[in-house]
C-alpha cells in the first residue's frame, strides 16, 4: 500500500534549491550539449558527402554556437567551482559567494562571445 | 490574515491517484505551518494526516516539502512563506497517507555507517577524557535530529534510495572526527562504497534544507578529502 518512491523529472527540477540547484542543473544540460556537439561532429567526419555537409551546417549555425558555447563555458566554470569546493572543503562555507563570483566570470566572457559569434554571422 | 494552504493528499484505501485539497483558515504571520495543519486537522478534516511530536524543531518528526523546499513544519512561520502556502511529502521515499513517508529505508542507511561510539579499550573509571579542541572539530555535525530533510532533497537520492545520503554521511563524520572513537577506517570505507560519497554532486539541497544548520556539504567534503589523503585533519 502507498505510493512509489519514484520521483519524476519535472517533481525534481520543481524543488526550490535556488540558486546552487540552478547551477546543478545547468551544468548537466551543460554536459548535455557538448555530448551532442561532439557526437554531431564526429558523426559529420564519419558520414561525409551530403549527410556530413547538412549535420556541418547545423553546428556550425549561430543559434547552434551560441547554445554550445554555453554548454561548454558554464560546464567548465561550474566544474572549476566544485573541484575547488572539493578540494578545499573548508571554502564550502563560502558557497554562496562562490556560485555569485561563478557568475561574474560567466556572464562577461559568455556576453563578449555571444557578440563575436553575432557580428560575425549576422554583420556580413 | 487569511491564509490559503493546499495540502497533497493521498489515502491508499480510496485513492488511486493523490490530489491536493486547498484550505482556507485565519492566521497571524507568527503561526507556524505546523499550527495551520493542526487547525486543519482540528476543525476542518479530521483526516488529514502528518506526523508530529515535540513540535519545537527537535524531534524531526514534521519534515515536509513546503512551498517546493524541504523543512520542518513547526520552524516554519506564515510570513517566511506567505499566504499561499503549498504542503507536500518529502521526496524519494514511499508516500503511506497524506504527508506520512516510509522512512525505513532512510533509517536502513543511517545504521550502515554503524552510528555509535566504538572504543574496545576499557572504559575508564569515570569518562573518557576529549580536549574541548578535538570536541570542537566534529561540533556541527552533532546537531543532526534524524528528520531527513538533507536525503530527501538530494538528487541522488531521488535516483536511489540505495545511496547513503547526507543523513547518514553527517553520522559517519560526527564519530569519524571524534579522537576517542576507533573505528574511523571502517567507516570511511563504508562511505567509500559505490552508494557512497562519489555520488555526492555538491548540490547543496542538503545544506540549504537543514533546519539545523549543518554545513552538510562541508562535512561531505571533509570525508572526502578523508578518504583522499587518508588524514583525519
Amino acid at each position: 500500500m502507498g505510493l512509489k518512491r519514484n520521483v519524476g523529472l519535472v517533481t525534481g527540477l520543481r524543488y526550490q534549491g535556488r540558486g546552487p540547484m540552478l547551477t546543478f542543473i545547468l551544468h548537466r544540460i551543460g554536459g548535455l550539449g557538448i555530448v551532442i556537439f561532439v557526437a554531431t561532429h564526429m558523426l559529420s567526419s564519419f558520414l561525409g558527402g551530403p549527410a556530413g555537409v547538412f549535420i556541418n551546417t547545423i553546428y556550425e549555425h549561430w543559434a547552434f554556437q551560441i547554445f554550445i558555447f554555453f554548454c561548454a563555458l558554464f560546464h567548465a566554470i561550474n566544474g572549476l567551482r566544485i573541484v575547488v569546493l572539493d578540494l578545499w572543503p573548508r571554502l564550502i562555507e563560502h558557497q554562496r559567494e562562490a556560485i555569485w563570483v561563478e557568475w561574474a566570470v560567466f556572464l562577461p566572457i559568455y556576453a563578449i562571445a555571444v557578440i563575436v559569434i553575432l557580428s560575425t554571422a549576422l554583420g556580413g | 490574515m487569511e491564509v490559503t494552504i493546499k495540502v497533497f493528499r493521498y489515502n491508499p484505501e480510496k485513492d488511486k491517484k493523490p490530489s491536493y485539497k486547498a484550505y482556507k483558515l485565519e492566521a497571524v504571520e507568527t503561526d507556524r505551518v505546523l499550527d495551520l495543519l493542526e487547525k486543519v486537522k482540528g476543525y476542518q478534516d479530521g483526516t488529514l494526516s502528518f506526523r508530529r511530536s515535540c513540535a519545537h524543531g527537535i524531534c524531526g518528526s514534521d519534515a515536509m516539502r513546503i512551498n517546493g523546499m524541504n523543512r520542518l513544519a513547526c520552524k516554519t512561520l506564515v510570513r517566511d512563506v506567505g499566504a499561499k502556502i503549498t504542503v507536500e511529502p518529502i521526496l524519494g521515499l514511499r508516500v503511506i497517507k497524506d504527508l506520512i513517508v516510509d522512512m525505513k529505508p532512510f533509517f536502513d542507511n543511517y545504521k550502515k555507517v554503524m552510528p555509535w561510539f566504538i572504543n574496545n579499550d576499557p572504559a575508564p573509571e569515570k569518562e573518557r577524557y576529549q580536549s574541548p579542541e578535538a570536541r570542537l572539530r566534529y561540533d556541527d555535525t552533532t546537531k543532526c535530529i534524524l528528520c531527513a530533510c538533507c536525503t530527501t532533497s538530494c538528487p541522488s537520492f531521488w535516483g536511489s534510495d540505495e545511496y547513503l545520503g547526507p543523513a547518514a554521511f553527517v553520522s559517519a563524520h560526527r564519530f569519524i572526527f571524534d579522537d576517542r572513537d576507533q573505528a574511523a577506517g571502517e567507516r570511511l570505507e563504508i562511505v567509500n562504497e559505490v552508494m557512497g560519497v562519489s555520488r555526492c554532486h555538491t548540490v547543496f539541497n542538503c545544506t540549504m534544507a537543514c533546519p539545523r544548520e549543518i554545513q552538510i556539504t562541508k562535512a561531505i567534503g571533509e570525508l572526502k578529502s578523508a578518504l583522499m589523503t587518508g588524514k583525519l585533519d
